[in-house]
């Protein structure tokens, strides 16, 4: 009777006449004619609106949301910074060292056409080529991976890279120094390389990786000794930039902010 | 000419056997057969079942069978035990007032009603989130329960302010509703006592004066010049005589009961009326009661606009949940967790739902209550506001609505001619010929052959809205007087009344004798009027142009005529005659005996008739014109009698002057009614007996053949049947009325119309709608507003639906190819309950775009308040446009800070892990997870520059719908500026002000990046204005069909 009422058939046959009506050959309520006009109106307009987007892209120009770099540490181990491994299990460690495999990018080899830049200055370029200067690699000392493919893990020396992240056009005011001590008053022995990890003038600013091609980031090697008795023990390091005047290493929200903190515990 | 026809009054008052059935001896029991047949009446629509109603036979009953019944005296009275014994049996005597909905059920209502359901899944989706989240990491971030939070308090504070709007308007009323306590006197113990009115039982004998309620339904013991008022509850704007006779089978027509809340009339001298008479049924059990439970068995129809709003929000719902669902399938397939597909969709449930709109929706039509309440339109429940516009019948009552309910001289006649006189409010402008001789002695006699005086302390009062002392017709009659002689009470005291004879109903006639002012002969003169053929019959002369002569069949023929005609006009006609008592044989110390009638009382010389009606406001018959331009049927429906009703219906335009009734057609042409062709009729007057010979089949026939109807002597339950029929027919229907009698269709209407100073509180009750100066014109009013706020609130919803598509891509392309989200739920909250708000409740402010009063009323299953065309044109047209707008200044912000979009694409992964602090961008540079975050939201407050850009656009582009925006008048509308200022504001505050509050997640933008989206906001006013031009240029196109909302 009413219209609440309708059987499940009469509805069923209802839903196939929308589907397709063979008599006024209308499918989903709209002929073949109407369907292609509406198509043609979408694909037209949508056209008209993706060219539209396209064209009106705009080229980079602002770098005001990264005033300061990040500090991040290699290895990357997983989803936290806490590194375990156990001198005597290979295994263990096997994915840290082959993360520090990286290393090879800084190799003499590699750097062969980088320039030798001058030292204790800030080396800026007016362009339009822009030269990479060298990162020496014996400045990592120990941690170079050199002799020692196993970056001192096997000797319960563990080798972590520090490095700062790369901004473009960012100059230190001063010698950024990256400063590493252990949490733990136990375990003292923290070694910095180069020496009082310092980072040279010479390798800011940095101007992109598109125009400024072959540049390598500075890299600052912190070493953890563990003794004997320290087996099972989790040391905290933290390391921030110290020794500059306009790259911070305090900041509330931000806690990558010119600062790192890792987590190693060396197993048995 | 006040012949009344009782016979076809078609309210049924017997069928004792079904009732007894039910009754098992317990009074409340006794009424249930009433209260089955409201029932069946809802669910069958037979109008059979309830023909018999109500078991009345006290009228039949002589007194001491009533004594033995109700078990009193009628000397003593009930004693004060047996009183209170039935008080307590049978309750107080009052009606039990409309079952209200319990204001916590309101306010549930308003927290789970619309969008509100899926606002909370929205937030319970936020906490199980949560949950999953502390499950597995107890330090997970709080700030799924924020959101939760946020979303229940949005929930909840757009309920509390919804229902604050509907208390507001509801409250207006609850004014109306204060009833002053009412005393009786009552014969107790066989003393007279007065007590509270509600205190009465049956088988109290009470006493009632001139100018009281009646306190119950009583039958009539004894009465003194009792008039009763019974126009409430019938609709005949005469008054009628009471008396303890039993005149009628019929409880309504018999002359010994008085009902419940009817008034009995002041008389115009001493003694005042009185009547004594025996309570018979208290409470909800009288006529009046059973009135007002028929009306409160009819359900309450559920308005259009809550039709429309419940029809917009199942699509908008609709298509929140498929494409929520549709893309938590999509991110399950393609490996999302768990706990990511729910924050999708709860994203994409908040992006779809417009939070503010309700409440938007709420404001604006509470700003057209109150527009409307400043034109006398009180609006009761602020849905109704809409329902006028939609309005396609008008079922309006006649006294008080149409006319304006008080007895007006129409017409006169004397030396052979009709007169019209001024019937307008203030009877201005009275035009007729008053050079005549006879006019001086007709206007003698008006002024002196009457009793009704004005009330004292009224010099200041315009005459026609003196109060007066006396029925309806001398009260007519004294106002014409005064406006045109002036001072009548200064006639009277000159012409000395020395005895009179006061109308009743056996003589029809109303007779003094008076001393005269005329200085030339000390004659009394005798003066007369009453019904016009028994005025006839005592003459023996007619004056005409102030001569007397012999009253001949050829004058008197000329009278009958004249007569017939005004009569005809559905008019009460009273004749008027004289006779100068010659002075020799009545000298001045004459002693008149009323009694003795030692005075003549035939061969009188005949003067004039004069006709009186209960004449239409002056502003009805334009109005009536204008809804008929604006496609609304008015039919009058009226408890009055065919003739007077047709004759009002004829002057107001109801019955156009042209059209004919298929009686008129067989007068005309002289034929039977039967042989008349039906189709050539375009008016019909249905009585209430031939409604009730109906079925509902002939009544609709007659619904959709005849474009003027009028509907005489009804009964309430007849008026139910005729707004049902009406309602089948697919129409609004709107009902006006003012009497009890009217409550059940005021109820049943779409919308049902009080008046509110005739309105008795019964009607006011159940109406939606009050119209505070009683005129029906403002109906008309009424219409314009409710036309202009659906075609006003067909662009809010469009203005609001469009940014939906805006805030819903960026969750879709988040899923899909992976971007760093572009906007935030919170921020999308932003928009719709912090920037949108004000515009559109602006373009509630708009003015129509052409006469919405000449275009046919919307048919309520088809033009639908959002059409296909609307959602289409909003989302996939603008909503996109807009959409891609807001991308385009998102991707320039991310462009300019270093990630081109290509380095976007599936970047999402990496970007939100909080472990990766050295995320490269296309130009190597590494970012930290909070700098990435930092530069999400600055994303964030891009995305949302870029929507309120374009939303400023598109609220430009919803001021029209088919006219350009220049045709409309960029300006005109201030307040879409107020508008589009307070976007502005509230945005730069959320940037600028708020930008360094992170748990808001905006930032401090550019300034440029505000300008990014303007030539897309620019293209999208230039797209609107193209399509209002092709629809303008090409109508009924398929452009038209399409893109017209």
């Amino acid at each position: 009777m009413t219209k609440n009422e309708k059987s499940l058939n009469q509805s069923l046959a209802e839903w196939k006449l929308f589907i397709y009506s063979p008599t006024t050959g209308e499918f989903l309520g709209r002929t073949a004619k109407s369907w292609g006009l509406i198509l043609l109106f979408y694909l037209i307009f949508y056209g008209f609106l993706a060219a539209l987007f396209s064209f009106t892209m705009w080229v980079p120009k602002y770098r005001d949301q990264i005033l300061n770099p990040g500090l991040m540490v290699f290895p990357k181990p997983g989803t936290a910074l806490e590194y375990t491994f156990s001198r005597s299990d290979l295994i263990s460690y096997a994915g840290y060292t082959e993360d520090l495999k990286f290393l090879k990018l800084y190799t003499l080899e590699e750097q062969k056409n980088l320039t030798v830049c001058p030292d204790g200055a800030l080396f800026e370029q007016k362009g339009p080529v822009y030269v990479a200067c060298q990162f020496p690699i014996s400045l990592l000392q120990a941690c170079r991976g050199m002799n020692d493919l196993d970056f001192g893990y096997s000797q319960r020396n563990p080798c972590i890279l520090v490095k700062m992240n790369r901004i473009i056009g960012l100059k230190s005011e001063g010698v950024p120094r990256i400063d590493c001590v252990s949490k733990n008053e136990d375990i003292p022995n923290v070694a910095v390389y180069p020496h009082n990890g310092i980072i040279d003038l010479k390798y800011f600013p940095c101007y992109g990786e598109k125009l400024h091609v072959g540049y390598l980031q500075p890299l600052v090697a912190v070493q953890v000794s563990f003794a004997h008795n320290d087996t099972g023990k989790e040391v905290t390091v933290e390391c921030k930039i110290d020794g500059s005047a306009n790259l911070k290493s305090q900041d509330d929200c931000d806690k990558f902010l010119g600062r790192v903190m890792f987590k190693i515990t060396a197993c048995a | 000419m006040h012949q009344k026809t009782p016979e076809i009054y078609s309210v049924e008052l017997s069928g004792t056997k079904d009732i007894v059935k039910t009754d098992k001896g317990d009074g409340k029991e006794k009424y249930r057969g009433l209260k089955n047949n409201c029932l069946e009446l809802k669910k069958k629509n037979h109008k059979e079942e309830f023909q018999k109603e109500l078991h009345l036979d006290d009228h039949k009953l002589s007194n001491r069978e009533l004594e033995e019944k109700y078990g009193t005296d009628i000397i003593m009275g009930l004693s004060s035990t047996r009183a209170a014994e039935l008080l307590a049996r049978d309750g107080p005597n009052s009606l039990t007032p409309p079952k209200q909905t319990p204001e916590i059920v309101k306010f549930l209502k308003q927290m789970v009603g619309g969008f509100s359901i899926l606002l909370w899944v929205g937030a319970f989706l936020c906490w199980i989130a949560y949950g999953i989240q502390y499950s597995s990491d107890k330090s997970a971030s709080l700030n799924n329960v924020y959101l939760g939070c946020v979303l229940g308090l949005v929930v909840i504070l757009t309920g509390i302010f919804a229902y604050y709007q509907e208390a507001k308007s509801t409250n207006i009323m609850s004014s109306f509703n204060k009833m002053i306590p009412q005393q009786a006197l009552v014969i107790r113990d066989s003393e007279k006592k007065t007590i509270p009115s509600e205190q009465l039982v049956v088988g109290d004998i009470v006493e009632v004066k001139g100018g009281d309620q009646i306190p119950a339904d009583i039958r009539v013991l004894s009465s003194q010049g009792c008039r009763v008022d019974n126009s409430s509850l019938t609709g005949e704007s005469e008054p009628q005589p009471r008396s303890s006779e039993f005149t009628h089978e019929n409880p309504l027509e018999t002359k010994n009961i008085c009902f419940y809340s009817t008034t009995c009339l002041e008389a115009s001298t001493s003694p005042v009326g009185t009547v004594t008479g025996m309570v018979i049924n208290t409470g909800d059990r009288t006529i009046i009661g059973h009135i007002a439970s028929l009306a409160s068995g009819v359900g309450n129809e559920k308005t259009p606009i809550a039709i429309e709003i419940e029809h917009f929000v199942h699509i908008v719902a609709g298509v929140a949940v498929s494409i929520g669902i549709l893309f938590f399938i999509i991110a399950v397939s393609l490996k999302y967790q768990v706990l990511d597909s729910i924050i999708f969709l709860i994203g994409i449930i908040v992006a779809n739902v417009p939070e503010g709109l309700l409440a938007t929706v709420t404001v604006t039509l509470s700003l057209t209550a109150k527009r409307m309440a400043k034109k006398n339109c009180l609006v009761k429940n602020l849905e109704a506001v809409e329902t006028l516009g939609s309005t396609s019948i008008i079922c309006s009552d006649k006294t008080g609505t149409l006319t304006q309910n008080r007895m007006t001289v129409a017409h006169l006649w004397f030396d052979n001619q009709i007169f019209v006189a001024d019937t307008s409010e203030d009877h201005s402008n009275q035009v007729f010929d008053q050079s005549s001789r006879t006019w001086a002695s007709l206007s003698k006699i008006i002024t002196l052959c009457n009793r009704a005086e004005f009330k004292p302390g009224q010099e200041n009062v315009p005459i026609m809205k003196k109060a007066v002392i006396g029925d309806a017709s001398e009260t007519a009659l004294l106002k014409f007087s005064e406006v045109i002689l002036g001072d009548v009470m200064e006639i009277r005291k000159r012409n000395r009344k020395v005895a009179e004879i006061p109308f009743n109903s056996t003589n029809k006639f109303q007779l003094s004798i008076h001393e005269t002012d005329d200085p030339h002969g000390k004659r009394f003169l005798m003066v007369m009027k009453g019904a016009p053929e028994r005025i006839l019959e005592k003459c023996s002369t007619i004056m005409i142009n102030g001569e007397e002569h012999p009253l001949d069949k050829s004058t008197a023929k000329t009278f009958h005529t004249a007569y017939m005609e005004l009569g005809g006009l559905g008019e009460r006609v009273l004749g008027f005659c004289h006779l100068y008592l010659p002075a020799d044989e009545f000298p001045e110390t004459y002693s008149f005996d009323i009694d003795a009638m030692n005075f003549p009382t035939s061969n009188l010389c005949f003067v004039g008739l004069l006709s009186m009606i209960d004449p239409p406001r002056s502003t009805v018959p334009d109005a009536v014109t204008k809804c008929r331009s604006a496609g609304i049927k008015v039919i009058m429906v009226t408890g009055d009698h065919p003739i007077t009703a047709k004759a009002i219906a004829k002057s107001v335009g109801i019955i156009s002057a042209n059209s004919e009734t298929v009686e008129d057609i067989a007068h005309r042409l002289n034929i039977a009614v039967e042989q008349v062709n039906k189709r050539d009729a375009k008016a019909a007057v249905v009585t209430g007996m031939e409604l009730k010979d109906m079925s509902s089949e002939q009544l609709d026939e007659i619904l959709a053949n005849y474009q003027e109807i009028v509907f005489a002597r009804t009964s309430p339950q007849q008026k139910l049947i005729i707004v049902e029929g009406c309602q089948r027919q697919d129409a609004v229907v709107a009902v006006t009325g003012d009497g009890v009698n009217d409550s059940p269709a005021l109820k049943k209407a779409d919308i049902g119309i009080a008046m509110g100073i005739a309105g008795s509180d019964a009607a006011k009750n159940a109406a939606d709608m009050v119209l505070l100066d009683d005129n029906f014109a403002s109906i008309v009013t009424g219409v314009e507003e409710g036309r202009l706020i659906f075609d006003n609130l067909k662009k809010t919803i469009a203005y609001t639906l469009t940014k939906n598509i805006a805030e819903l891509c960026p969750f879709l392309i988040y899923i899909i190819v992976g971007l760093p989200l572009p906007i935030g739920t919170i921020t999308i909250l932003f928009i719709d309950l912090g920037t949108d708000i004000i515009p559109s409740i602006a373009l509630a402010y708009e003015k129509a775009e052409s006469d919405i009063m000449n275009r046919k009323p919307r048919h309520k299953n088809k033009d639908r308040l959002v059409n296909q065309p609307l959602a289409v044109y909003s989302y996939l047209h603008i909503g996109l446009m807009q959409a891609l707008g807001a991308f385009l200044v998102y991707f320039t912000v991310y462009a300019q800070e270093g990630f081109l979009p290509r380095t976007l694409i599936n970047l999402r992964v990496e970007w939100e892990k909080d472990y990766v602090n050295d995320l490269e961008d296309s130009y190597g540079q590494e970012w930290t997870r909070y700098q990435r975050e930092y530069l999400e939201w600055t994303g964030y407050t891009a995305f949302f520059v870029g929507i309120l850009v374009q939303q400023i656009a598109d609220l430009i582009i919803r001021k029209t719908r088919r006219n350009s925006i220049f045709q409309q008048g960029l300006f005109r509308n201030k307040v879409i500026w107020v508008g589009i200022t307070s976007q502005i504001i509230i945005g730069l505050i959320l940037s600028y002000g708020l930008g360094s509050v992170t748990a808001l997640s905006f930032t401090m933008l550019r300034a440029q990046y505000w300008f990014v989206a303007v030539p897309h906001a620019i293209l999208i006013w230039a797209y609107d204005e193209v399509r209002k031009l092709f629809i303008r240029l090409y109508p009924g196109s398929w452009w038209d069909k399409n893109m017209y909302y």
